[in-house]
């Protein structure tokens, strides 16, 4: 049979724990960090527990139901409109004051809440205590301490969450914010107006709406009017009049008598419940924030971490980098002596393990790289970066905060196209949105590390980090331009919190190091093999080429004369004169399969692009694979493992192919420029539409970032020559 | 008496100018706007009917902003609050009506005025006697006022502040959204704050309890602080 559903949403400050409740009950792995505004976008989830079918939600934390952005919008409208079952409100208990003030609103709403005072252990050791059973008498509702990253109180929220809902209590009656005698008055006056009119249904409880009218919310006034219509427009009238009138009054807007009014109610009933042992204890957080936030030392330690973090990826993952090299090698060179050729195996070898294998060596620097990522997640340096970029990307109107995505990007560009929903002007996420794609993700990296080492290999990591400087500056430069001719803006009040520093737990970096490698890995059982495939089919048919030479006879022609070249030595000199033979045969093998490249398929298309990559010194191979990377960045060297390595005198390490290809170091520093700024892999311009809502950004984002690769590549080219590099 | 008046209000009006741009307060032109209608006005007026005056004139202006701008004037001695019994907040001139002497003190900007026929006539002596025909007088006394001498406290903005330095919040100024703003993220007038981190521009980082914030500076011109005793 069935069970029951219910619906229990997560709401919450920012930075409460929500998502760590929420992949605790629901055995998910949604993305946790410590900063503030991490979800930003409701998550689901369904557990089958004590008999119900839950129906658990993640919201985006948010300060209180006046929302700000985006994110805020989204928990605002879920627990208004959705009407869950249950609102579980997870409060930081370490900040009970300022959690509280959320809790009055959603009391005020109306609907069944349940308190979990999260975070016990900080509240704990900062000596504070909470008296749960009064605070949960004074406000009518239950009450669990949880500790969410020991997955402590789950199992008793939940039981208290489906009690709640199965008690079919009247939460109207329940106790809440009483405001003084005018606003008062001013509401009940307002609620027999709105009575008085059978017309007028409006689109929520009216206590509620009242109250929000009168704080002059307007997403509340335009539903109002939109539900109620005409009549609608009488209401904001009259609420319009006891606004003046009790600003008046008060001399001060009403929403702002309003807060005063809740944070007084909060201070009464902290009073009778929360106590501190130790009062004045030094905050850990607040004394590092002197040395990490200084503004003479807290930039350069800054710069220090990214630069660290880089050459971390790079040093650290060379080892286990060529360890896995030496694997694949070893996996090809069994494959070839162990199976008959036949088409199988040249796709075998030359499709599949040509193209997955080329990427699949990178793994261990991209978990570095995101391991570093999650350090500066977990810590609560995220935010403090956010904040000592604050100057530069004031350069291009941009608040600091707007470097949060954009630090995020160093590992996937969705997810970091995502976070600009927690900035708040419009045009300053678009803009945002706009330069993202200049911070290299981590699908470019193998690109980067295939390239520089081969090329720069000494100065691989400085070249390296200059590449993604280079993407920093690019996209500052960028901005500067958009913001001053499409995005002109005025800077909005800013206010971020920042969060305590928090010490990461091993057990959840080591969880999410496997969760990206298993993302890495069905990538490349996914697209990256299926794209390997493609390419190689393309590039290994049409069968049969007509060649321009008959490459045959002349291999026979060649080796009949060597042959009675031998027998005229008579022995002497015979071996060196056998080499002579094998350097020509391979020289015409070599010609024959570049021509059969030429011929195929891929080298028809190839052959299409090359004008348009020949001025930026890549070659046909280099600009297919630079197309294909539109599919996914990691393709780009599938793409030219397949074709360099199928060209190879026999060579099977990528390395030897492109050192034998005509591609020179300054030629594939073009190629990296070109890399790093061009159009975004499909799943970003996918989240780039979904995000900007438009089209035409969509678009304007694809083009603008494409030819800025493009003419940014012809200037590192041609200039390198013209300097004679 | 009328010649004198308007003299006073063109005096005003220069006063005004100085002081707000001297002060870098915002949205320069509609504060005027606001002050130039005020300054017509001949009673004590609400915010809703000078909002009304303002519309008459063809000012569309936001209440909050409108109050945002008594409050300022009435810090820089334009204006002053009145309230009867549990009415409304009035607001009215300060400068109209009878001749008075201004004692203005540096600190706190308030303005103290008096009126001493001592120092009149004097005046009107010193003149005559080196045979000067006085038409009108304009007498301000610069200084500190006894509640600043006492305390020797005065309300700042936060973007002063520096760091290691322990405030408490005194007041908001500025617009409804901004104050909500930092009211829901738990800042509060009465909180007691340290600067961590105050660079001469961009953003500063405070803490208030265990809660640290980052606040970009034209918030922050609004927080307005005082220096806490331990
Ligand atoms: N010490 C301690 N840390 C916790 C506890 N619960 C969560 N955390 C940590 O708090 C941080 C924030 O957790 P999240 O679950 O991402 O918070 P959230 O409420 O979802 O945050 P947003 O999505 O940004 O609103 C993470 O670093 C967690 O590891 C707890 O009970 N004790
Ligand atoms: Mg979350
Ligand atoms: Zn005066
Ligand atoms: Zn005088
Ligand atoms: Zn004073």
């Amino acid at each position: 049979m069935s069970q029951k559903s219910l619906t229990i949403a997560l709401a919450g400050n920012p930075n409460s724990g929500k998502t760590t409740i929420f992949n605790n009950i629901t055995g998910t792995r949604q993305k946790v960090g410590n900063w503030p505004g991490v979800t930003v976008e409701k998550k689901e989830g369904i557990v089958s527990k004590y008999g119900y079918e839950l129906k658990i939600i993640d919201l985006p934390g948010t300060y209180s139901l006046t929302p700000f952005s985006i994110e805020e919008i989204v928990a605002r409208d879920f627990v208004l409109d959705e009407c869950p079952d249950v609102v579980i409100d997870i409060i930081d208990a370490s900040n009970l004051e300022r959690s509280l003030y959320l809790a009055t609103q959603l009391r005020e709403i109306d609907c069944k809440v349940l308190f979990a005072l999260n975070m016990a252990d900080v509240a704990r050791t900062r000596g504070i205590k909470i008296d749960a059973d009064k605070l949960s008498e004074l406000l009518d509702l239950p009450i669990v301490f949880t500790i969410g990253n020991k997955s402590e109180g789950i199992d008793e929220l939940l039981k208290k969450a489906i009690e709640l809902a199965e008690s079919d209590v009247d939460t109207s009656g329940k106790r809440k914010v009483k405001y003084n005698k005018d606003i008062e008055n001013s509401i009940s006056k307002l609620r027999s107006f709105i009575e008085k009119n059978s017309e007028i249904s409006l689109p929520y409880k009216t206590r509620w709406t009242i109250i929000k009218l009168l704080e002059n919310d307007k997403i509340v006034r335009e539903r109002v009017l939109q539900k109620v219509g005409d009549q609608g427009r009488n209401v904001i009238q009259e609420v319009q009049i006891h606004r003046e009138l009790l600003a008046d009054r008060f001399n001060d807007d009403p929403e702002i008598v309003m807060t005063d009014e809740r944070y007084g109610f909060i201070a009464g009933i902290l009073k009778e419940v929360f106590t501190t042992i130790t009062k004045q204890r030094i905050d850990i957080s607040r004394n590092i924030d002197l040395v990490l936030t200084n503004r003479f030392i807290g930039f350069p330690v800054f710069i220090f971490f990214i630069w660290a973090m880089f050459q971390l990826t790079f040093s650290l993952g060379v080892y286990p980098m060529e360890w896995l090299d030496t694997g694949v090698n070893w996996f090809s060179v069994s494959l070839d002596g162990l199976l008959p050729d036949s088409l199988l195996k040249d796709l075998l070898i030359n499709g599949v393990i040509a193209g997955v294998g080329s990427v699949i060596v990178f793994l261990p620097n991209i978990l570095i790289l995101f391991f570093c990522i999650a350090l500066f997640e977990d810590t609560g340096y995220m935010s403090r970066a956010a904040f000592l970029m604050d100057r530069i990307m004031h350069l291009i109107g941009l608040h600091g905060k707007s470097f949060i995505p954009m630090l995020m990007g160093f590992g996937c560009s969705v997810p970091a196209i995502m976070a600009t929903r927690t900035l708040e002007s419009e045009k300053d996420r678009i803009l945002t949105i706009l330069i993202t794609p200049f911070m290299s993700c981590s699908a470019k990296l193998p690109i980067y590390i295939v390239l520089t080492g081969i090329f720069f290999s000494a100065k691989a990591g400085n070249v390296i980090f200059c590449i993604y400087f280079a993407g920093i500056i690019i996209a500052i430069l960028a901005g500067r331009l958009f913001r001053s001719t499409l995005l002109r803006g005025a800077d909005a009040p800013f206010v971020m919190e920042l969060p305590p520093y928090r010490v990461p737990m091993v057990k959840s970096l080591i969880i999410h190091m496997w969760d990206r490698s298993k993302m890495f890995l069905k990538k490349m059982g996914g697209v990256i093999l299926i794209g390997s495939v493609v390419i190689w089919t393309l590039s290994a048919f049409p069968r049969n080429i007509q060649y321009s030479r008959d490459y045959i006879a002349e291999i026979n022609s060649v080796r009949a004369s060597y042959n009675t070249e031998i027998i005229a030595a008579n022995g002497l000199d015979s071996q060196h004169i056998e080499k002579k033979l094998d350097a020509a045969i391979a020289e015409l093998e070599m010609a024959r399969k570049s021509e059969m490249m030429e011929k195929s398929y891929m080298g028809r298309i190839g052959k299409i692009l090359a004008p348009v990559f020949a001025p930026l010194g890549i070659d046909w191979r280099g600009g297919v694979a630079l197309l294909t990377g539109f599919v996914a960045k990691e393709i780009v060297v599938s793409t030219m493992g397949i074709l360099y390595l199928a060209e190879g005198e026999g060579s099977n390490t990528l390395k030897n192919a492109l050192l034998s290809s005509d591609m020179t170091p300054l030629s594939a520093l073009a190629m990296m420029v070109f890399v790093l700024l061009y159009l975004p892999c499909i799943a970003t311009v996918a989240t780039i539409k979904q995000e900007t809502g438009s089209f035409k950004w969509t678009l304007f984002s694809v083009t603008y970032s494409t030819l800025l690769a493009w003419v940014a590549a012809f200037c590192v080219y041609q200039g390198g020559k013209i300097l004679g590099l | 008496m009328k010649q004198n008046h308007n003299n006073n209000h063109v005096r005003e009006k220069e006063q005004f100018k100085k002081l707000f741009k001297q002060e870098h307060i915002d949205n320069f032109e509609e504060r005027f706007k606001v002050f130039e209608i005020f300054l017509q006005t001949k009673r004590h007026v609400t915010v809703s009917e000078l909002l009304e005056l303002l519309n008459e004139n063809g000012y569309q202006l936001d209440s909050s902003f409108v109050r945002d701008t008594l409050k300022l004037m009435c810090r820089f001695g334009f204006a002053k609050k009145i309230q009867f019994e549990d009415g409304p907040v009035r607001y009215e001139h300060r400068h109209l009506g009878r001749h008075h002497d201004h004692m203005i003190c540096t600190k706190c900007r308030n303005i103290i005025e008096f009126e001493d026929q001592q120092l009149e006539n004097l005046q009107i002596q010193i003149a005559a006697a080196r045979g000067f025909h006085m038409l009108q007088h304009k007498m301000e006394i610069y200084g500190i006022c006894s509640n600043c001498l006492k305390t020797r406290m005065h309300p700042m903005s936060l973007v002063m502040a520096k760091q290691g330095e322990r405030l408490i919040i005194k007041d908001f100024t500025g617009g409804a959204g901004a104050r909500m703003r930092l009211l829901t993220m738990g800042l509060r007038v009465g909180d007691e704050l340290d600067g961590i981190t105050s660079p001469s521009k961009g953003q500063m980082v405070i803490a208030v309890d265990c809660r640290r914030y980052v606040i970009g500076r034209g918030l922050a011109q609004k927080v307005l602080v005082e220096p806490r005793k331990n």
